[in-house]
């Protein structure tokens, strides 16, 4: 088991050579503020990487970079090698989905409604749905199991539901990528599974390639086979979840003493955190005391 | 799944009745849109009986395809009436669209299109004409139209241009063109106060009414009326991107400045279009997409189109209970829509608030 987690991850930290999405250099931010500073990352095909590190790290900002929703101060973003901020927008919208944090839509709107204008992309403002559109739509809402939902309002949907069909409405863009942020945040332990669960099969069936921000290491680490770490706007670890996630790494940029241990099930990396470290010096001195308890 | 279905979340928002009323009429959209277009045009046959001569609506519909019981009848339905009529169905059209196009790209509910400062710059620029015009410019009357649809549409890129600091935010739209509002309707008041003289002529005009609008108040609104209610339930889609917040739209690839400004600027001349002509009609803009979402849901495609036929209905609808309410008064049709729409919309407000 151990062993087959290790062998998933290694694809995905290799040297990018396929590489479909990546930002050079980029430097971003808001109003005067710059959050990111001469960032590089190359995401590679049919890979599902995890964005984390702490509040106002970055992370949530080189994904939205990534999206062309940011406009990067210097530097660029390249989809399939090609500057994204010169692609017409629609045709980005062709191949890279993206999820934003918390989305809202009118509380009337029907499920089947929502997915619907994941078509835009692909008809834009007049043409109207044709036997590929509503396949792409079906599909959509089948994968997510929202089928049985189509005609409920979406105030109507449980937290879970609900973000499944927003999850359903960026798959009916029909896109090879997919960019999430923070998709569980404000969802219950198991509505959370559900959603990674539904994004890992999309990666692993359908070779999506998934970059995903989230707040949760230990779900970064089980769901992702690569995990990227970003305190004040750089990378300060790259790596496999198992390479990344140490008590190193956590009390140096999450301030927290922690043990790593390796998931039962799946030999992924698993942080037990049991104290606070208010600077590296401590970190290391607390984390050896608690070798021997 | 529906084994995890019970989240905090899922428990505060789960309604009792899963399976949506709105929904199920969603799927019979034609049929609510034909009965809606059949109940308009009975509205607008009885609204062309009525006047100091009442007539039957069989005699209105001789008089209308060229049979007329007496021949004075043509007279009284071609000439008089149906201007009237088709000027009530159009402006009504034109301000349900406008609200129902501001209110989705503002995803606020409660916006109308008095917040685009288009309705008091139509009524600033009408204000200053005619009070100009008592001073012995041209003849004012006839330029009021296209006065008040350059006031209107100046008021509403005034407003947005206050608004625009690198990307406009609706909430920011709402509050700005409210204060501009305010301050173009004190500026008229102010002009009014200074021309006394000209209050007799547009009092009714600011109120909003339909009183003896004729032939050339219709061949001016048309052409306009027709370009923008086109454009605007053409628009419908943008809309629905728009609707799912800016962040989502940009990520569907819809450019969401160009098209919130677009749709603005369709809100701006279809309110200001209606207003040049009928005047400050109040809460039409609010209460008609209201409506029009009850019935059908959140898709702006069936939205916008079901606006404009409820908007059309309802101002026809109020203007037959203006001139029938008081006998031998013919009261403004913006004070009727006023005194139903307020309290119906606090109505609204109540239920939606439970």
């Amino acid at each position: 088991m151990r062993q087959a987690f290790e062998r998933r991850q290694k694809a995905d930290t290799q040297p990018a050579t396929g590489s479909v999405l990546e930002s050079a250099a980029v430097s971003a931010g808001y109003g005067s503020r710059l959050v990111l500073e001469q960032l590089s990352l190359s995401i590679k095909r049919g890979s599902i990487t995890a964005l984390v590190g702490p509040n106002g790290s970055g992370k949530s900002t080189v994904l939205k970079a990534l999206a062309r929703m940011l406009h990067p101060r210097h530097g660029a973003v390249y989809l399939d090698g090609r500057d994204i901020a010169r692609l017409p927008t629609r045709e980005v919208a062709r191949r890279l989905a993206i999820l934003p944090q918390s989305p809202s839509a009118p509380e009337e709107l029907t499920v089947a409604e929502l997915v619907e204008q994941g078509r835009y992309p692909h008809v834009g403002a007049l043409r109207l749905f044709d036997d590929a559109d509503r396949a792409a739509i079906a599909r959509a809402l089948d994968e997510t199991g929202m089928t049985e939902f189509r005609e409920r309002a979406l105030d109507s949907l449980s937290g879970g539901e609900r973000q499944r069909a927003w999850i359903a409405l960026a798959l009916a863009q029909e896109t090879p990528i997919l960019l999430l942020d923070e998709p569980t945040t404000y969802l219950d332990i198991g509505h959370q599974f559900e959603v990674l669960d539904l994004i890992r099969r999309l990666n692993v069936e359908q070779e999506m390639t998934i970059v995903l921000v989230l707040h949760d290491l230990n779900q970064a680490a089980r769901f992702s086979r690569r995990m990227v770490v970003f305190e004040a706007g750089a990378i300060i670890a790259d790596g496999t979840p198992t390479a990344v996630l140490t008590p190193d790494m956590l009390a140096r940029v999450f301030h927290v003493l922690a043990h790593v241990a390796p998931h039962p099930e799946d030999g992924s990396p698993v942080c037990l955190p049991y104290g606070l470290a208010t600077d590296g010096a401590q970190a290391r001195s607390a984390s050896v005391n608690s070798a021997t308890p | 799944m529906s084994v995890m279905g019970s989240s905090p979340a899922a428990q505060v928002r789960s309604p009792s009745a899963p399976q949506r009323r709105d929904t199920l009429i969603a799927r019979r959209f034609p049929v609510v849109l034909v009965v809606g277009l059949v109940l308009v045009t009975v509205l607008a046959v009885l609204h062309v009986g009525v006047g100091p001569v009442y007539l039957s609506p069989r005699q209105v519909v001789l008089a209308l395809v060229g049979h007329p019981e007496v021949a004075y009848q043509r007279t009284i339905v071609v000439d008089l009436r149906l201007p009237r009529t088709l000027v009530a169905l159009a402006a009504g059209a034109m301000l349900a669209l406008a609200g129902a196009i501001l209110q989705s790209i503002m995803r606020n509910p409660l916006a109308e299109p008095e917040m685009t400062g288009s309705v008091s710059g139509a009524i600033l620029f009408t204000v200053l004409w005619v009070g100009f015009g008592e001073s012995g410019f041209v003849r004012s009357v006839w330029y009021m139209p296209i006065i008040g649809l350059a006031g209107g549409v100046a008021a509403g890129l005034v407003v947005y241009a206050l608004t625009w600091r690198g990307q406009s935010q609706p909430g920011r739209l709402i509050l700005t063109g409210l204060l501009v509002s305010a301050i173009l309707r004190s500026g008229a008041s102010i002009v009014l106060l200074v021309h006394q003289a000209a209050i007799g002529s547009v009092v009714l005009w600011l109120i909003g009414s339909l009183n003896g609008r004729v032939w050339s108040d219709w061949s001016i609104l048309w052409p306009w009326a027709l370009v923008t209610i086109v454009l605007g339930l053409m628009s419908a889609r943008w809309a629905n991107v728009l609707q799912l917040g800016d962040a989502s739209a940009a990520g569907l690839g819809l450019p969401v400045e160009r098209a919130r400004a677009g749709l603005l600027f369709l809100a701006v001349a279809l309110a200001a279009g209606a207003v040049s002509i009928v005047g400050g009609i109040a809460f039409l803009g609010l209460v008609a997409p209201h409506l029009a979402r009850r019935i059908t849901g959140a898709d702006a495609r069936r939205v916008f189109p079901l606006s404009v036929v409820i908007g059309a209905g309802l101002l026809v609808g109020a203007d037959i209970l203006a001139q029938v309410a008081l006998p031998g008064v013919q009261l403004p049709v913006g004070a009727v829509v006023a005194v139903l729409g307020a309290p119906f919309f606090l109505y609204l407000l109540r239920r939606r608030l439970r």
